[in-house]
């Protein structure tokens, strides 16, 4: 569903990624782990083609992002990790714009709309003006704008980030619905970033973790954690090493290695 | 293309849920309704003090002597009010984050460009709207003759959209509202200023360049129509500068994807 093929991103001799591979299959929720300035919203925008590759390039659901970017841009969902929100709108009205602009066809818009705002809990506040509202609910609204058009392809860049605890279990769990789909949603391939390694713990089955711009590992997270190690461990051994931390330090419970 | 009016359908949309749209509209409307008062009691006086001379007073209409006024007066409130209606085209998408949602959809950039100047495009077509109610009033109490009326009214209408395409630029290029107010008041001043450049500045009378700066300013070109003159060349100028400036904002909006 999603295949990365030598992603690379220079900013002159600054190197954000570098030679970045993967694929993933449809169904597959993949948590991409790493550091701040690891280089994990580069790779995602690259991803959803807001930024070009310097070098590489990626397909999406079959489309390569360069030769055919509308087609690949179809097949995405993206929450970016600032939910790009219009303050002004209407929740309802918000949802049926980026419907709109993603190509949902005009008659099937009313239901595409009213099952995202099901499906993110919305239906309260479909007609609230989205500035009016709480942080956790525009985050849920930032989610709602990413699968309003039923995308194969969901990338999600830090979805948790800056949400309190009972929020965060909301949104987790929203994913993992998304991941099981009831009858007639798409299942969705999930792409997901953050520095929280209990969030991948919670719902990925699989880890990519990049560190300084370099893919450092990508296995199974049952495979990673069969020999006793915690994913605290794995990434601290990955991460700290290169950034030359000292390995107390980084070893806090629950916190990613800051870098 | 096929998103143009959905593009603009939202920008229009955000304009009239904000005071902006309605503030401009009020003082607008205040403002016509001035200088409407002021050049009709300055015609009143003149067409008094013009009795005793029966050949001037054959000379004198409500074209010539109302509405070219009129019409100019507005062509400068316009100068000063559409900054203020173009500032937010693309520093709000900015600031909201939703520039990374237009980037990242199946749009095309023209999508995003041609919407957002359709839409300011159409507000001033409302406010031009608002000048012919006015001049409207003269055929009620008078006989002007329509043609010259309506041409002075597309003169504004072209002028007001040449303004729109300056002040659009103006907002694809920095992040700030008021930065992009203050370039787009200077942009126009300047473009007002350039006969005058022409005449007395560096470039000296007479020179290609002070004939190449002249054939740029939007005076030139505004004076036939007011004038009840709808000449190719004029038009061709409009559509010329408008397309132009588009096209630097298409480049502008673009260039978020080579940083």
């Amino acid at each position: 569903m999603i295949e990365a093929k030598g992603l690379t991103k220079r900013y002159g001799d600054l190197v954000a990624v570098e030679d970045i591979d993967f694929s993933i299959a449809r169904g597959e929720v993949v948590g991409f782990l790493g550091p701040n300035g690891a280089g994990k919203t580069t790779t995602m925008r690259m991803l959803t083609g807001f930024l070009p590759p310097t070098d590489g390039t990626a397909l999406i659901a079959g489309h390569d992002i360069f030769s055919d970017p509308i087609a690949a841009r179809r097949a995405i969902g993206y929450l970016p990790e600032t939910p790009p929100l219009y303050p002004e709108m209407r929740v309802e009205s918000f949802l049926a714009y980026v419907a709109k602009i993603k190509d949902v066809p005009r008659a099937e818009r009313r239901a595409a709309v009213d099952r995202a705002l099901a499906r993110t809990a919305l239906l309260d506040v479909r007609r609230q003006v989205i500035g009016t509202l709480s942080k956790g609910f525009r985050q849920r609204v930032g989610l709602a704008q990413a699968i309003v058009h039923n995308p194969p392809v969901l990338i999600l860049d830090e979805p948790t980030a800056g949400l309190d605890p009972l929020q965060i279990r909301e949104i987790r769990s929203l994913i993992a619905e998304l991941t099981a789909p009831s009858q007639g949603d798409t299942q969705q391939t999930v792409i997901l970033s953050t520095h929280i390694l209990a969030e991948v713990d919670a719902i990925c089955r699989r880890v990519i973790l990049i560190n300084q711009g370099r893919k450092v590992v990508d296995a199974p997270l049952s495979e990673l954690t069969a020999d006793g190690r915690t994913l605290d461990q794995i990434f601290t051994e990955h991460t700290a090493r290169d950034a030359a931390l000292p390995l107390e330090a980084a070893v806090a419970p629950g916190l990613g290695g800051a870098s | 293309m096929r998103h143009v009016a959905s593009v603009a359908g939202r920008e229009l949309r955000s304009l009239f849920v904000s005071p902006v749209a309605y503030g401009v509209l009020s003082l607008f409307s205040v403002l016509a309704g001035m200088f409407f008062i002021l050049d009709l009691s300055w015609f009143e006086q003149a067409l008094f003090q013009l009795q005793q001379y029966p050949e001037q007073l054959a000379e004198f209409n409500l074209n010539d002597m109302l509405l070219h006024e009129f019409y100019g007066s507005i062509s400068v409130v316009l100068l000063f009010l559409i900054p203020g209606i173009t500032m937010g085209l693309y520093t709000a998408e900015k600031s909201n984050g939703t520039e990374e949602l237009l980037l990242t959809s199946p749009l095309t950039i023209w999508d995003i460009v041609l919407g957002k100047f359709v839409a300011g495009a159409i507000f001033i077509a409302a406010l031009v709207g608002i000048v012919g109610l006015f001049a409207g009033v003269l055929f009620v109490y008078g006989d002007p003759e329509i043609g010259k009326t309506a041409s002075g009214l597309l003169g504004l209408l072209l002028t007001g959209w040449t303004y729109v395409a300056i002040g659009g630029l103006a907002s694809a290029i920095t992040r700030s509202q008021i930065v992009a107010f203050l370039i787009a008041l200077v942009a126009l001043v300047t473009l007002l200023l350039l006969p005058g450049i022409a005449e007395f500045g560096i470039a000296g009378s007479g020179t290609g360049v002070a004939a190449t700066l002249r054939w740029l300013s939007v005076q030139l070109h505004f004076d036939p129509l007011l004038k009840g003159l709808v000449d190719t060349a004029d038009l061709a100028y409009f559509a010329v500068v408008i397309g132009s400036f588009l096209v630097v904002t298409k480049a502008a909006v673009e260039s978020v994807r080579w940083r």
